[in-house]
């Protein structure tokens, strides 16, 4: 016990000896949720007064990827603050782009379906309305998280398997630097917030619902999954302590000391959980002091920030005892969190999601995480968010067992 | 607790072969240290000193062979023999974010010591490596040599019986070197047993009591210097450097009594003499035999010219 202590103790220096680090991860979700809030001026608002978006689609493709796409303004849902029109030739988009009030002209280009299934790299052209401003913003946040789902997918749908074990087994996928890009980017427009606005997609029905109460409180409802965010961004980098000492041999000096790979592991783990409780702690105090956040009750904010903290460090645990290199956890930990984060609803509610995702969006730490924070935010107590927390407690716990396991094996072998 | 009763040897060793996948590394090396001697293990890149040492130290387990530290097991959950033991690996192995003050505080917390005592050690084990002006400066601002120094030093710190150390001066300036061999002579006077592995012969001959020459896992020779330096021969040995012709030079060398041919490949050759007489009348052959020779040189037997007979290399990387 004394030498989990004394290990957790030096990590802990360590990082009050350089906290920019840890700065750094919990900037990004404050920066995007005060973005937010300048660009809503704050609390409340009209939902039903929400623009619609109103974009047009030339269709070059006509392939059933590219019909996907210009099927979703059929969903009832989407109709509402979608607008989407199609038109036949690069000339009349433009045309009616100046013309009406279109946001933008979304172009899918000639074998843009076969290219995608293919894996080949295809670009979506976005032609933004240059006479408005937010819109066209909305446009092309909604064409690059489109895109990126769509890369993701294609990903997913032609492999089998044997890429994701040559990225483990440390040659990387021929396109490593292009994930690499894609993530560096994901991160950087998190971080140049302006843009990210998602406003014609917020859930109608809750709305409505609570209308004649003063409204839709928009930034309750995105800062939750803000802080959600920040933790796992947080938490992966932090675990990437691990396979630094690993690689600086401090780790393997540390066995020579007389005590036990679990220990070594288990401290690494605490030390994780204890900066990621800090960065919770932090983030909620943001959430009050510039949003105006009301958590409610201590108890129940106490009771799911421990099993948040705790289920986002057993996730990087599991993450990086799997992984080779601390390049290979940052950039998978990336994918993963955008990944959970859009599943899980983060940035546009479950809801708008296909019906199919949403068993898959059930998967995904991030809706349990920020769905507790979101029902506290909005005044729920012990009794309305304890099935998040029971969920919760498990991912924390089966994620925290499997990788403290892993890891400890991984070191007794001496692969750390 | 396998007759761990501390009155065996500070370290035996006994015929430990390890394997990394299909390379052997450690190939049955056994030796024994005994308190307050410094024991080498001298032998070129690759030739198993680090191998050797992990498997003393715990972190790798012999596939056969046996550990025994103070007469008990070396690997298993005690921990009671790692205690008494102080590890200096071959990289540099610190955090470059405390001081080295902090680092060495935490390494003895981890050894058990505490309060005034960690103090004390701290402080002696800063004193040691002449770091005490630089005690609050950060690791990763020191210098390569002082990061070396500080890496010894925490293995000092919880005063271990038993020391190994993984070539302590690699990349350090020759004062610092002598600084350090310094120090680890004095531990020994102390009492502590060493463990030494180096690359560099001077240094060996220099500090070392007993010594083995490893090679491809294997020990070639062991016994003290001058046990050593007998098995090349009383005498000197010619070196040179030029058109060299094995065949040729065997004839040659076997038409000079008490000359040996020794090696002989990539452009140089050595022999033994077995006393001045003999080293002449090499000389005299070599220069009738009307050789392209580009360099001559006699010299004392050494380490150097015994690992050349052993493995027909020269020991450098
Ligand atoms: N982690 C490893 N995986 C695979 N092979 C290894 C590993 N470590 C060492 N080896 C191999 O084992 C052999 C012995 O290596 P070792 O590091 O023990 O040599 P050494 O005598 O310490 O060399 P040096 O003077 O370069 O430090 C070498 O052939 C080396 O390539
Ligand atoms: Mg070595």
């Amino acid at each position: 016990m004394r030498a989990i202590l004394i290990l957790t103790l030096k990590d802990l220096r360590r990082r009050l000896a350089d906290p920019a680090g840890l700065l750094l991860n919990l900037a990004i979700p404050l920066v995007m949720g005060a973005m937010m809030y300048l660009a809503f001026g704050g609390r409340g608002g009209d939902t039903n007064a929400a623009p619609v978006l109103r974009i047009l689609v030339l269709d070059l493709d006509q392939g059933p990827v590219a019909r996907a796409i210009t099927g979703a303004s059929g969903n009832p849902e989407a109709a509402r603050r979608l607008d989407m029109r199609l038109v036949q030739s690069r000339e009349e988009g433009l045309r009616r782009l100046r013309e009406e009030e279109f946001a933008a002209l979304l172009v899918l280009p000639e074998g843009f379906s076969k290219a995608l299934l293919d894996r080949r790299q295809v670009e979506l052209e976005l032609l933004k309305n240059p006479a408005q401003t937010v819109m066209p913003i909305v446009a092309q946040q909604i064409t690059e998280v489109l895109s990126l789902y769509l890369s993701i997918g294609a990903r997913i749908v032609g492999d089998d398997g044997a890429r994701i074990r040559v990225l483990f087994e440390g040659e990387g996928w021929t396109d490593a630097a292009g994930i690499a890009a894609l993530i560096t980017s994901l991160r950087d427009r998190v971080i140049d917030m302006r843009d990210l606005l998602f406003p014609p997609l917020i859930e109608v029905e809750k709305t409505s619902a609570k209308k004649d109460t003063g409204g839709f409180d928009l930034i309750a409802w995105l800062f939750p999954g803000m802080v959600m965010m920040g933790l796992l961004f947080t938490s992966v980098s932090q675990m990437g302590d691990l396979l630094r000492e690993s690689q600086q041999g401090t780790l393997r000096r540390q066995l020579t000391a007389p005590l036990g790979a679990a220990q070594v592991v288990m401290a690494k783990v605490l030390s994780v959980a204890i900066v990621v409780a800090i960065a919770f702690c932090l983030l909620v105090a943001a959430g009050r002091l510039a949003f105006r956040i009301h958590w409610g009750a201590l108890g129940p904010l106490a009771a799911t920030g421990a099993l948040v903290v705790l289920a986002a460090t057993g996730f990087a645990a599991l993450l990086f005892s799997l992984v080779r290199t601390e390049r290979q956890g940052d950039a998978l930990g990336g994918i993963l969190t955008m990944l959970m984060s859009l599943l899980g609803g983060t940035f546009f509610p479950i809801e708008a999601l296909p019906a199919w995702m949403e068993p898959l969006s059930k998967l995904m730490l991030s809706r349990w995480g920020h769905g507790a924070l979101r029902i506290l935010a909005e005044g729920g107590g012990w009794e309305a968010v304890s099935g998040h927390l029971a969920v919760l407690a498990g991912i924390a716990l089966v994620c925290t067992a499997l990788g403290v396991a892993f890891l400890g094996r991984r070191h007794l072998r001496g692969a750390l | 607790m396998t007759a761990n009763d501390g009155k065996g040897p500070p370290l035996r060793v006994g015929e430990v072969r390890f394997s990394y996948g299909k390379t052997r590394a450690v190939d049955g090396v056994s030796f024994e240290v005994a308190a307050g001697e410094i024991f080498g293990l001298l032998g070129p890149n690759g030739a198993g000193k680090t191998t050797t040492i992990s498997m003393i130290s715990g972190l790798l387990t012999p596939e056969s062979g046996q550990v025994l530290i103070f007469g008990g097991e070396a690997s298993g959950a005690s921990g009671a023999a790692r205690a008494r033991m102080g590890v200096v690996p071959q990289e540099v192995a610190l955090y470059d974010e405390l001081s080295a003050a902090e680092n060495l505080r935490f390494w003895g917390q981890l050894y058990g010591l505490r309060g005034a005592a960690l103090q004390d050690a701290v402080r002696q084990a800063l004193g040691l490596v002449g770091l005490t002006d630089r005690r609050n400066e950060k690791v990763g601002k020191l210098s390569g040599g002082l990061k070396r120094r500080l890496n010894l030093a925490v293995g000092l710190v919880h005063g271990p019986a038993l020391l190994l150390l993984d070539e302590p001066t690699v990349g350090i300036d020759p004062q610092a070197r002598l600084h350090i061999l310094e120090v680890v002579r004095d531990q020994a006077k102390a009492g502590c047993a060493v463990l030494y592995t180096s690359h560099y012969l001077e240094e060996a001959e220099q500090i070392c009591d007993r010594l083995a020459i490893v090679d491809h896992g294997r020990v070639l020779a062991a016994g003290t210097v001058a046990e050593l330096r007998r098995l090349v021969g009383e005498g000197p040995v010619v070196q040179l450097r030029g058109e060299v012709d094995a065949d040729r030079l065997k004839a040659l060398a076997g038409r000079c009594p008490g000359v040996g041919l020794l090696s002989c490949a990539d452009g140089t050759a050595s022999f033994s003499a077995r006393d001045a007489a003999a080293c002449s009348g090499l000389v005299r052959e070599l220069f009738q035999a009307g050789l392209k020779l580009e360099d001559l040189r006699v010299q004392e037997p050494n380490l150097q010219s015994l690992f050349l007979k052993l493995t027909g290399r020269e020991l450098r990387d």
